[in-house]
């Protein structure tokens, strides 16, 4: 039946009939039901109330913590970290990592006390190196890696206004800044004292050592756990700091590296004209190497006291976390 | 103080001489709230101190005085219990637009301790709730202000909370999203039985959807009342537009003694008795002019707040001067 023999006519559809049963001088019609034309409700608003409980403040913290963290390894459903920050933070990761694939070698081709042994094997030096070396692990590794992890931990908060998001919920300042500071810590930890601990561990596995090693290395490295573990509170602090004074990630970011790189410079510059290392003394790398190095057991290459050191990575910690913690307190819930 | 239950009909919030002061200024001065369950407008100018009120009644600042109980809670002890009951959507931007709508309203909820499978089944029926549930998968970042706003209406409600505190709801909507936002609260109110606290500079928003109102001028609670009772509070007016000299007509009205209010050619003439209507036409006669329309004017929100603000001394001409850059788009 074609379309024009349909007619539309008082809400039914009247088609001609092929048979009917009427003498045929009426008009051959036949009413069927019109097919409900499904117009569709495409959007039924209602309100669905929930009846489960809220977890505890742990659960609350821990959201926080996974955000930040899960998000280095997926951009899924986390913090979006770019993946050029991705890629950068997993270069170094495997960077950190290099001087296991020598230990490895050195095993293999029975390197005892050669060329590998003395680069890579373990002792004081290498220990320290691993950590709290200036070239390149202090220079192109540590410091990039902390710039882009704490870059938008805070800033990006205030420049997008997240913060209402944490603060009109139960959360206290207290603990959002601890779960973040927890977060690029975590991060942190994971490449210097993770990649630290591979390095001393695969040297024993490779080289099939037994307790008597470990008995004697154990408080060595002991130590270079400790000092890397300073390294990472202490970039950590500097960090997110400097994220918290800041909307933009890339001041943070910069600012980091400044303070980094620009102390180490100037202290360099002083020594070098009027050969003291006491300037040293403002630079958190050379205050870490120094400390790392009594803790490690190495001789010290600085003139001055450790305990100036000991002293002043106290006071950069603790006008780092005295900075956060007051720009974290005016951060704002209605407005930013 | 013992929580209430979500079905009484207590208010669900109590201030009693409330003050805030920061410094030497004074944000809130002596607040006495009584706000029952239902919708609420909160009015008032920029710095009235609407903001302050939130920040208390969430528990976020130490009053400097006074006391004050959100579902049974006390505000100055009980601040986290609070939040957890209240859902909060900020007046400004405070979403991460890097994140998918899905994402950052299931992060919403696990911040409020609710697990991460619970989160995201409850993100999606709120996104769905607020009207976004084909843009679920869409990076924040692309949303237009209406879908943003809806987002973070979808933020505040992910747990389903007892009351609901807007700022700025329909900021920067246009009419359609402005209307679905409204009836989405207002359906949260009807059906969902939850409380709404609003503030809006836009009275007619208020008026469609509270039953009741809060003025806030100086820290100070000028008025909380019921919107009709207010309503009827208001002289009766009758409403002319004039047609061929409407100084003329206003001259003439004036010297009947008829008090006027003028806007162009429409001339509001407050109803005295009932010789007024006669007198006025009296007025139209002297005046030589036409009438061309005359019914009895209805006041609005929008004259209550006027009315009240120009016996406060407030210079304020119209709801448009409070408005700021972000409320017109810079228009």
């Amino acid at each position: 039946m074609s379309d024009r023999q349909v007619e539309i006519e008082g809400g039914v559809t009247r088609m001609e009939a092929a048979f009917g049963s009427g003498d045929g001088d009426e008009k051959a019609t036949a009413v069927v039901a019109k097919s409900q034309a499904s117009l569709g409700q495409i959007f039924e608003q209602k309100y669905r109330p929930w009846g489960g409980e809220l977890g505890p403040r742990w659960m609350r913290n821990y959201a926080i913590f996974r955000h930040h963290v899960y998000g280095v390894f997926t951009s899924k459903g986390h913090r979006q970290y770019h993946p050029m920050v991705r890629l950068l933070i997993l270069v170094i990761f495997l960077a950190s990592l290099t001087p296991i694939p020598m230990l490895f070698l050195s095993s293999l081709i029975g390197d005892e006390g050669g060329f590998f042994q003395k680069m890579w094997g373990i002792n004081r030096y290498n220990l320290w190196g691993q950590a709290l070396g200036y070239f390149p692990r202090n220079l192109c590794m540590w410091p990039l890696l902390t710039a882009v992890v704490v870059g938008g931990m805070i800033s990006d908060d205030r420049q997008h206004g997240t913060s209402a998001i944490y603060f009109s919920r139960p959360i206290s300042r207290m603990d959002y800044v601890s779960m973040k500071y927890l977060s690029v810590a975590i991060i942190l930890g994971f490449v210097i004292v993770f990649s630290y601990f591979a390095y001393y561990t695969s040297a024993i596995v490779f080289k099939a050592e037994g307790w008597a090693y470990l008995a004697d290395t154990l408080p060595i490295f002991l130590g270079g756990v400790l000092a890397a573990t300073i390294l990472v509170i202490t970039y950590t602090s500097i960090g997110l700091a400097l994220s918290s004074i800041s909307q933009s990630r890339f001041f943070a970011a910069i600012g980091f590296l400044s303070i980094i790189y620009g102390t180490k410079l100037v202290s360099l510059l002083v020594e070098l004209q009027f050969e003291t290392t006491f300037m040293y003394a403002m630079s958190p790398y050379d205050c870490l190497a120094h400390l790392g190095q009594i803790l490690l057991g190495i001789p010290s290459n600085y003139d001055h006291p450790v305990s100036i050191s000991v002293v002043s990575l106290i006071i950069m910690n603790s006008a780092a976390i005295w900075l956060l913690v007051s720009r974290v307190t005016s951060l704002e819930v209605t407005r930013e | 103080m013992p929580e209430e239950d979500t079905f009484s009909e207590a208010p669900v919030i109590i201030a009693k001489g409330l003050r805030k002061m920061y410094g030497p200024h004074l944000a809130l001065d002596d607040v006495n709230l009584e706000i029952p369950r239902g919708a609420v407008g909160i009015l008032g100018p920029n710095g009235a101190g609407k903001s302050t009120l939130f920040k208390c009644l969430l528990g976020l600042i130490t009053t400097t005085s006074g006391e004050g109980s959100v579902l049974g809670l006390d505000i100055r002890t009980q601040g986290e219990q609070i939040r957890s009951r209240i859902g909060y959507m900020p007046e400004y931007n405070s979403l991460d637009p890097n994140l998918f709508a899905i994402d950052h309203v299931r992060y919403a909820g696990e911040l409020l301790g609710m697990n991460s499978r619970h989160a995201t089944q409850r993100a999606h029926e709120v996104l769905e709730y607020v009207g976004l549930k084909d843009q679920r998968y869409r990076k924040i970042e692309t949303f237009s202000t209406g879908m943003l706003q809806a987002t973070k209406l979808a933020c505040a409600l992910v747990h389903d909370p007892d009351i609901l505190i807007c700022d700025e709801p329909t900021n920067g909507l246009d009419q359609r999203a402005r209307k679905f936002m409204l009836q989405t609260l207002d359906r949260t109110v009807r059906e969902g039985n939850r409380s709404v606290l609003m503030s809006s500079h836009v009275m007619d928003d208020v008026q469609e959807l509270c039953d009741r109102i809060v003025m806030i001028h100086k820290g100070k609670i000028v008025i909380q009342s019921d919107i009709g009772d207010l309503v009827e509070q208001v002289d009766k007016e009758v409403e002319m537009v004039i047609w061929g000299g409407a100084s003329k007509m206003e001259a003439e009205l004036d010297s009947l003694g008829l008090q006027t209010r003028r806007l162009g050619r429409v001339i509001r003439v407050k109803v005295e008795d009932e010789s007024t209507i006669e007198n006025a036409l009296k007025a139209a006669v002297s005046a030589d002019v036409q009438i061309r329309q005359m019914k009895e004017y209805e006041p609005d929100l929008e004259d209550i707040f006027l009315l009240v603000m120009d016996k406060l001394g407030s210079q304020i001409k119209s709801t448009e001067d409070l408005l700021t850059v972000e409320h017109t788009g810079g228009d």
